[in-house]
């Protein structure tokens, strides 16, 4: 440094001087990944689901090599038998096996693959044609959205399972009508969701300046406002899940859903109620695997709405 | 197509008698009222120079702006570029418009995409008006377009919210000149920025000026950075204009009551360039009811019964244009 | 002695081993019947300062002052309850946005009744009688009917006028107005400084005028503190401050004024931007800004001193023609 008046007066100097100091200043903020990272860490209970979650979704990819018999095949030597840790229990079959001698840590496991399929199934499908209802019903208003809008409150004016027990009943039970039905039952809640953010997004101006840029509707759509609705969808889309495995549960357990011998959750809790009292494990697995797999879901879709949304930041 | 060659004798833009209305209300069993947010405005803007519009909020000045480059179409009156009216453009014209016309905002968080890289922002334009160039072609551009403005190059994969107020009005500057606009619409393009930075801002926007021969529409509250960068002054009122006329011109002699209260009201920081008088009483009537006659007389001094009843037209006086009736006496 | 008396507050955000510095040793006084402005950038902490009076800085944030008395009483060493009732009823605030600041589901005469009855008491028709008192008082053409109006059905004048109302409803002796025009227009601004400066006379009230724009402040106060970063940066008399700034921030800011300019001439800038969290220098805070800056300006922070009956930061203070002094070449 020099300890004479620095000649700063050309605009030249100035803006050397000014550059160099604001690239010092424009490299300290992290990248939105880092710092989603970071809020979402602080959440104990998010951090507890990611990993249920992460170890469910191992088990469903991997069911075939985890699982340590096949889940359909009966052993007639073993029939109810407890859970290896109980009287007449054996280490073969860890959690016991069912009322036809299947094993139950294989049919939890595939159970688990079924659970997550269902999931991610319903969810896509929904989100897919909810988002662009909700963005065509936010972006062009007028008789679009009423249209749009209107349906999808006569939707949410049903009670969700009766809505959905109707339409299977119209499609006929199977695992898949099952889905398409939970799917068309959710449909409604990112439907609101993306039209409300967009809406907002709308009078942003970015959106106008894109609109003066030459963007046509599609573009605007997609490539400039979606991007910035996807936070409340990706939490939305995760508690969605949740409910999807419990709504393919319910009809599981009504038997419009998956069909015997599938190793469903709902199914298998429905078909074995009547060993309550006889063999608990038949009926209680099941139950705590939905319960923990639910509970997962919704803990990381907490911490993600929490690291997502800005105004719950500090 | 015509309206991108200019004309010996012709304006680069003209406003005809812009007008835009917008109904408002409506509702279970309410009737539904115009507003007039613009009603009626004219004005020419050669090229290279620069046309301040001046008012306070409510007073048409964004309005206007949105009708210059074609957010909204007027509601009657002609915008046209090189002396050719553009109305209903056909896409190729539309390209050739936005290549001639394009707007900068005020508030530099709200007009980036928080989503999207610098580059890709600034790339939109080209990518959809300049169908001939290449990606790589494409990219080059961007990359002088930024430094035209001061940006670094290693700023192309940043996101707008690593920058600061000014960084990102720069960043807005560099998209509204990357299609090599004749004309930039500037609504507010520093008032929310301090004062050391606004200077910066207001420097590179008369640098580019000079070297891109760029027009400036400037919609701007602040008397004192219009005084210093327009060359022609329009003052509007409830969607009219009040008074137009070079800015030397107006700004030592305001001859328009709502000018002179305007200067009058600007504080000013040397004691001796205050002029000591009654502030403006009252506040801007509504637009869906706008007053009778002159729509400021309820706020003029001058107002006699004459103004609450004929409202002026728009007529020259020294060398300028002013809408008072009784400016020969004021003046 | 003066009504209020800050010396050396200093408000810190983030964690103990790395603290931001918001407001930094920033001493001043202010003494019944005076308007001091307070002016500077954003990020200058001329607002956090203020919030600190008030009490409203919240955990994570700390206050701590070498005193902080209004009146003779030490606002940091009393209970919060009491501090409270200055706060409030002696110390009133208003804000930028008046919009916000008005509850939106009630009447304008709901809350100033509100505000009147936790810090006055009397009964309903005194307190009814008294808003329309302070309506009258606050300029509000026909208060009578503008009682029962919603704040949605004010413009943005009537509801700052609405806001100065409440906080003048029990007769405070300071008045902190943060920004209190920004969100208007200059006609409106105009009238609503020519408001604040005739309460204050009619009352003796002590004026705090926050605000950013230099033109405003030199107009409306008496005296004046330009804050940079969260330090006072120079202080004085508003006569002649901005005539003979002594600070070379001080100066620069007024060069970068567009009033300032000749015609089409460029605007003197400052390079650079007001420092953030991360990236404090050293030295004075203004040295990789500032034209003059020696080395010792970049390795040493210059103390708040008297300079001809200014305070100033800086090691060397302006002359009369602008120019640094004490500086050996």
């Amino acid at each position: 440094m020099n300890t004479s008046p620095n000649p700063a007066t050309s605009t030249d100097q100035d803006d050397a001087a000014l550059q160099e100091l604001e690239a010092s200043i424009v490299a300290k903020p992290p990248s939105p990944l880092a710092e989603f990272w970071h809020y979402f860490r602080q959440n104990r209970g998010a951090l507890a689901g990611l990993i249920i979650v992460a170890i469910v979704v191992f088990l469903a990819v991997f069911a075939q090599v985890v699982a340590p018999h096949d889940p359909i095949i009966q052993d007639r030597s073993a029939i109810q038998m407890p859970p290896a840790w109980q009287e007449g229990g054996k280490m073969e079959y860890l959690l016991g096996t069912d009322a036809v001698g299947r094993d139950m840590v294989s049919r939890l496991i595939y159970g688990a693959q079924l659970s997550v399929f269902i999931g991610l199934f319903v969810v896509i499908i929904s989100v897919v044609f909810g988002v662009t209802l909700g963005l065509s019903a936010g972006y062009f208003r007028g008789w679009v959205e009423i249209g749009i809008m209107r349906v999808m409150d006569i939707m949410l004016s049903i009670p969700s399972l009766v809505l959905a027990l109707a339409i299977v009943t119209i499609l006929g039970p199977s695992l898949i009508n099952a889905m398409l039905a939970i799917a068309i039952v959710q449909l409604p809640h990112y439907v609101r969701l993306t039209r409300a953010s967009v809406i907002s997004e709308l009078n942003k101006e970015y959106v106008t300046a894109s609109q003066i840029a030459g963007a046509g509707a599609l573009r605007q759509m997609f490539v400039n406002i979606l991007p910035n609705c996807a936070a409340p969808l990706i939490v939305q889309g995760t508690l969605g899940i949740s409910n999807a495995i419990l709504d393919a549960a319910a009809l599981g357990f009504l038997g419009l859903g998956a069909q015997a011998p599938t190793p469903e959750w709902g199914s298998m809790l429905a078909n074995a109620r009547e060993f309550v009292g006889s063999a608990w494990w038949i009926v209680t697995f099941p139950g705590l695997c939905i319960l923990i797999t639910v509970l997962a879901f919704n803990l990381m879709g907490d911490g993600l709405r929490d690291a997502l949304d800005p105004k719950m930041k500090r | 197509m015509s309206f991108l060659e200019s004309k010996p004798g012709v304006a680069l833009m003209e406003g005809d008698n812009l007008a835009r209305h917008y109904s408002v209300g409506g509702g279970l069993g309410k009737q539904t009222a115009t507003v007039k947010a613009l009603d009626g405005v004219s004005f020419s803007l050669e090229a290279r120079k620069t046309l301040a519009v001046v008012g306070e909020s409510g007073c048409g000045k964004s309005t206007l702006g949105r009708q210059l480059t074609l957010i909204e179409k007027p509601s009657s009156g002609a915008l046209k570029i090189n002396g050719a009216a553009v109305g209903n453009l056909s896409e190729k014209d539309a390209k050739l418009f936005r290549r001639t016309v394009q707007m900068i905002f005020q508030n530099p968080y709200g007009s980036l995409n928080p989503r999207k890289k610098v580059g890709q922002i600034l790339e939109e334009p080209v990518l959809l008006n300049m169908d001939r160039l290449g990606r790589k072609e494409r990219q080059e551009r961007v990359r002088d377009t930024m430094a035209k403005v001061g940006l670094r190059p290693e700023f192309y994969g940043r996101y707008p919210h690593m920058f600061s107020g000014g960084q990102r009005q720069r960043i807005a500057i560099a998209r509204a000149l990357i299609l090599e606009p004749k004309v930039i619409v500037a609504d507010e393009p520093v008032s929310a920025l301090d004062v050391s930075v606004q200077a910066q801002v207001l420097n590179l926007m008369m640098d580019l000026q000079d070297e891109m021969n760029v027009a400036y529409v400037f919609i701007s509250h602040d008397l004192s950075v219009v005084r210093h960068i327009a060359d022609d002054v329009m003052v509007m009122y409830l969607g009219r204009v009040a008074e137009k006329g070079p800015t030397e011109d107006l700004f030592n002699r305001p001859l328009h009551p709502y000018t002179r209260a305007l200067l009058a009201s600007a504080p000013k920081i040397d004691p001796t360039q205050r002029v000591k008088s009654e502030p403006l009483t009252g506040e801007l009537p509504s637009p869906i009811n706008p007053p009778s006659g002159c729509a400021f007389h309820k706020r003029c001094p001058f107002a006699t019964e004459h103004c609450a009843q004929v409202r002026p037209e728009l007529r020259v006086f020294d060398g300028r244009e002013v809408a008072c009736h009784r400016v020969e006496e004021i003046s | 002695m003066a009504l209020l008396e800050v010396k050396n507050l200093t408000v810190e955000f983030g964690s103990e081993n790395n603290p931001f510095r918001a407001v930094d040793s920033v001493s001043y006084s202010v003494d019944r019947g005076e308007v001091l402005g307070i002016v500077g950038e954003s990020g200058s902490g001329k607002s956090v300062s203020s919030l600190a009076l008030m009490g409203l800085i919240d955990y994570p944030g700390r206050v701590t002052a070498d005193s902080l008395t209004f009146d003779g009483q030490d606002l940091l060493r009393m209970p919060a309850r009491q501090r409270r009732k200055i706060t409030g009823k002696d110390i009133a605030m208003i804000f930028q946005d008046p919009m916000s600041a008005l509850n939106p589901c009630y009447t304008v005469e709901a809350q100033i009744m509100e505000a009147l009855k936790v810090h006055e008491g009397g009964n309903k028709r005194q307190r009814r009688e008294r808003t329309l008192d302070l309506l009258n008082q606050v300029g509000i053409p026909d208060p009578k009917s503008r009682m029962t109006a919603y704040p949605h059905q004010l413009s943005g004048g009537m509801s700052q006028r609405i806001v100065i109302a409440m906080a003048i409803a029990c007769n405070p002796r300071l008045l902190v107005a943060d920004e209190p025009t920004t969100a208007l227009d200059v006609t409106i601004q105009a009238q609503i400084i020519d408001l604040l400066l005739k309460l204050q006379a009619d009352s003796d009230m002590a004026l705090i005028l926050i605000t950013h724009d230099l033109a405003l402040v030199s107009e409306a106060a008496d005296r004046i503190q330009v804050m940079y970063a969260g330090q006072l940066f120079e202080s004085g008399p508003a006569d002649g401050l901005f005539a003979a700034p002594r600070h070379p921030y001080t100066q620069a800011l007024l060069e970068a004024l567009p009033e300032r300019s000749e015609g089409h001439d460029r605007l003197r800038t400052i390079p650079g931007v007001v420092p953030g969290a991360h990236d404090r220098p050293d030295g004075c805070l203004l040295a990789p800004r500032c034209r003059y800056a020696t080395d010792k300006c970049v390795a040493q922070q210059p103390l708040v001193e008297d300079y001809y009956g200014r305070d100033v930061r800086c090691f060397y203070p302006l002359d009369d023609n602008g120019q640094p002094t004490g500086r050996t070449a």
